[in-house]
């Protein structure tokens, strides 16, 4: 759980997610995930069917609504744009590659939003979507510990990691952890798993 | 509220009102939440436009993507998810999402991009029903719009390429069609007896897949292998959509309609009691073998008998 968990957070802070097995590298959630199980441990072996099925289902709305709208904000909001993004791209790179690839992201990044629908969309609209999507999370979590009840799932650590990151990331606006902090639950579940699983590499950020 | 509301769409075809997706999901929540929707269907003269199908107009706005229409329908008090609590309601956020991730690609795909199918059915259609000079460009840029979504959503940049992708959303929408049936189990509809907004989005997505002929069929052919989603579009065509199959002669097209629908009643009661009896069968305790008795068995009996030592 906690390898998972570590992984995506990686992922969001900008370094690809990879784990490093004797001479076998495996990267990005989903084969990771897979080759945990393969070596016998699976977190959602105790689900059924159909609970099976609401939790892939609501991975799929995490990475529909989420991850698109930090990717909005991060490469489509002109603001955070020119502030942060371009200069955090292109760091690793020598000038003239670091606003070539900048651009070139963007340029990417505006492309997809524009075949999924997204390309209309205001700010407004956006942050809606995600607190949308945070009340969808935070109703079905309710007052558990985690989203399947007492033991931690593959979407409790996507969850967190989408999460943690919008809360502890500094933007130009404050608008997006604004809105996860509206819902006190899935901040508690935060700090939960924080303070559970990630003790021992220093302290919490989210206090 | 009572302000006419009209909705621009794609026709239908195969038994279907509408063989477009987004239209059938609008089609489909208004029927269950009761708003009088008149339909325009596109159809090939200039009248209308083509761009963001399926349009809502009102009198005082134009509304856009089905998401968009049902909400403005549910703002206008047609509400279907009226029974439903607050978790079932997340549930069918995250539905959807599961149904836009991880079928639509494979349906784009089925109907847009394989070759086979795209120029024998879809282009042929569409085509029909969009006034020359129009039909030459607009069903090859819906084609590449449905192209560009899936290569982009699920190709890997800076070089996007097809093959990569197709086995994989393939194999996403079969296990995206599993998940729902097991979701959906021998109830009727999703969350209980009346239909709601997952219904529609479901319905919406499925019908097109289950009901066009295409030449090239293997997303189709795992559908049917589902039984239970089978039932489903067929209960939500019988139901809601009976009267609405646009026909030539309204008298001739109700009496056909009428005969389908008993035909599909009596198909449908049939394999409710065949379901009913192979239950009854395996709960049944299972009898200690009897030794056979030596009298001599008529032929008919004697069939029997060993039909029943058959079954499980």
């Amino acid at each position: 759980m906690s390898l998972v968990a570590e992984a995506f957070v990686s992922q969001i802070a900008g370094k690809v997610p990879f784990i490093h097995v004797g001479n076998q590298v495996v990267s990005e959630l989903g084969p990771i995930v897979q080759f945990v199980k393969a070596k016998g441990h699976s977190l959602s072996d105790g689900l059924d069917e159909v609970q099976k099925a609401e939790m892939k289902a609501y991975m799929e709305l995490v990475n529909n609504m989420l991850l698109t709208a930090e990717l909005y904000l991060q490469w489509c909001d002109e603001a955070t744009v020119g502030e942060i993004t371009h200069a955090r791209y292109g760091s690793p790179y020598p000038w003239p590659l670091n606003h070539i690839l900048a651009y070139q992201k963007q340029w990417e990044v505006k492309r997809k939003m524009k075949a999924i629908g997204w390309g209309n969309k205001t700010l407004d609209q956006v942050l809606e979507d995600v607190d949308q999507c945070c009340q969808a999370l935070s109703q079905r979590l309710g007052t558990q510990p985690y989203f399947f009840n007492k033991q931690p799932t593959e979407l409790d650590a996507l969850v967190f990691g989408h999460l943690y990151t919008i809360l502890t990331t500094r933007l130009t606006n404050d608008e997006l952890s604004e809105k996860v902090k509206n819902y006190s639950n899935l901040l508690a579940f935060c700090r939960r798993i924080e303070q559970h699983y990630f003790e021992d590499h220093g302290r919490g950020r989210l206090s | 509220m009572a302000a006419p509301l009209e909705l621009s769409c794609w026709g239908g075809g195969w038994g279907l009102p509408s063989v477009h997706s987004e239209s059938l999901v609008v089609m489909a929540y208004a029927k269950f939440s009761g708003a009088p929707l008149k339909v325009n269907v596109i159809d090939n003269t200039w009248r209308g436009s083509r761009g963001d199908v399926p349009v809502l107009a009102t009198e005082d706005n134009i509304v856009s993507q089905p998401a968009k229409i049902l909400n403005f329908l549910r703002k206008q008090k047609y509400n279907a998810d009226y029974e439903l609590s607050a978790k079932q309601g997340a549930d069918t956020l995250a539905y959807i999402a599961l149904l836009e991730e991880k079928l639509l690609p494979a349906v784009l795909h089925t109907f847009w991009v394989e070759s086979d199918n795209y120029f024998t059915v879809t282009k042929p259609w569409f085509a029909s029903r969009i006034p020359f000079p129009l039909s030459l460009i607009l069903p090859g840029r819906m084609s590449k719009g449905a192209l560009n979504r899936i290569l982009l959503t699920r190709g890997e940049p800076p070089l996007y390429h097809l093959r990569e992708v197709e086995a994989q959303i393939y194999r996403d929408a079969k296990e995206c069609l599993n998940l729902l049936s097991n979701r959906l189990g021998t109830s009727q509809f999703f969350f209980g007896d009346t239909p709601c907004t997952l219904d529609a989005y479901v319905f919406g997505f499925l019908a097109p897949l289950y009901k066009v002929r295409f030449p090239k069929v293997q997303l189709q052919e795992h559908l049917k292998q589902l039984s239970n989603l089978c039932r489903f579009c067929d209960d939500i065509l019988n139901s809601y959509f009976r009267l609405s199959l646009g026909g030539i002669s309204p008298a001739g097209q109700e009496m056909v309609d009428a005969n389908l629908q008993k035909l599909t009643q009596l198909v449908n009661k049939e394999s409710n009691l065949i379901e009913k009896m192979d239950d009854n069968l395996r709960q049944s305790p299972q009898l200690p073998h009897r030794k056979l008795p030596t009298l001599k068995l008529t032929p008919a009996e004697e069939e029997s008998n060993s039909l029943q030592r058959l079954s499980p």
